[in-house]
């Protein structure tokens, strides 16, 4: 991250003015006087960096306490429908000729440092062990798409974008839970794959399944909860918009604390670059003048002997 | 059981959706506004074939479609 923003320029000037300034004074004047130009533009370029990322910084924070309300409400969604299945001791069905389904949740929007490529490289990581013939993938979100449309670009089926502006809404994941029911295949097993909210510095991806009806009919206590056959195609419906809530909710939650902390080490790393161009720049101008005085000197000098 | 939003081709979530919103706009007007904020989706989607991207379609108008198909099938 340090020397991200400054690489072009860095890449431009180092063999010119990084070395010299401290190594050896410059020899010609046209030069110097370029070199400290320069060094002058670089900070500024660097203090405006700094600028935008500490915005960048103050932004994330302020949503993220909203972001991190909505993830706690929607944990119980997920949560309690997910309950039924933890009771009825749900499996998926083994051995048929049906795909799986994956559902990626990232976002549209980046700098957020490793948030929606370790959600990718789970996911290929996933695909890579468990054989990608088994799976087909829906994606939500630009950035996770464009990942997997380059290693799995077969596989997909779906795609979202225009979501991570606002907190996820319950109809937002309602709209992706029906479009997912609208696939012309059948599915053995939904999977969503998110990033689970640890603390404010860590998160990690994680799974969460959604079972299609045959799955759910079979499971060992199921007939404990009296569910007909008829609401069972509704209610698996619903659970799938529950748990895409709780995944897409939790997984806003941990980009926009990312995001923070992105933005908090690109400003101090932006602090730490003008300090150090702040010192170059004065002993570059402190070796211009001393470098002009000794020339003044010189033919002062030079000029008295005559 | 029938359901009538079923033979309607709804799905459910589409059913909960539809009241969801009769609800919010049954509010009283300061909190209507602020409800009917947390109705709103604007997603769009793409499907995928062969392992190129279809057209973006925005979601709400191609499930409302789907969901009319799927109604005259039955």
């Amino acid at each position: 991250m340090l020397s991200r923003a400054a690489r072009p320029a860095l890449r431009a000037g180092s063999a010119a003015t990084i070395r010299p300034a401290t190594a050896t004074i410059p020899t010609l004047q046209s030069a110097n006087y370029a070199t400290l130009r320069e060094i002058e533009g670089r900070l500024k370029s660097i203090k405006n960096i700094q600028k935008i990322t500490k915005t960048m910084k103050i932004v994330a924070s302020t949503k993220l306490t909203k972001a991190q309300r909505a993830m706690t409400e929607s944990r119980s969604y997920g949560q309690t429908s997910q309950t039924v299945f933890n009771e009825a001791e749900t499996k998926a069905l083994e051995g048929e000729n049906k795909k799986i389904l994956l559902v990626i949740c990232s976002s549209d929007k980046g700098l957020c440092g490793g948030v929606h490529s370790g959600l990718s490289r789970a996911a290929r990581r996933m695909l890579n062990e468990e054989g990608a013939g088994n799976y087909e993938i829906v994606v939500i979100g630009d950035k996770s798409k464009a990942q997997m449309s380059r290693s799995n670009p077969k596989d997909v089926v779906l795609s979202f974008n225009a979501i991570g502006k606002d907190v996820p809404s319950f109809s937002d994941a309602q709209a992706i839970a029906d479009q997912i029911c609208l696939l012309p295949n059948e599915y053995s097993q939904v999977k969503i794959m998110y990033n689970q909210f640890d603390n404010a510095q860590s998160y990690h991806p994680v799974v969460i399944e959604a079972y299609d009806e045959e799955a759910i009919t079979q499971s060992p206590n199921f007939t404990a909860f009296e569910i007909d056959d008829e609401v069972l195609a509704n209610m698996r419906e619903y659970s799938l918009a529950n748990s895409l809530y709780w995944a897409l909710a939790e997984g806003h939650a941990v980009e926009i604390s990312a995001r923070r902390n992105a933005m908090d080490n690109a400003t101090k790393n932006a602090g730490d670059m003008i300090d150090k161009f702040t010192i170059l720049y004065n002993r570059t101008r402190q070796a211009v003048i001393t470098g002009e005085l000794v020339e003044i000197i010189t033919g002062a000098t030079a000029s008295e002997d005559m | 059981m029938a359901f009538a939003w079923k033979a309607a081709g709804l799905t459910y979530n589409r059913y909960l959706a539809v009241s969801a919103r009769v609800v919010r706009r049954s509010l009283k007007e300061d909190q209507r506004v602020k409800a009917e904020r947390r109705g709103e989706m604007e997603l769009k989607f793409a499907r995928w074939e062969n392992g190129k991207q279809g057209e973006h379609k925005n979601l709400a108008a191609a499930n409302a479609q789907a969901m009319a198909e799927h109604a005259e099938k039955q």
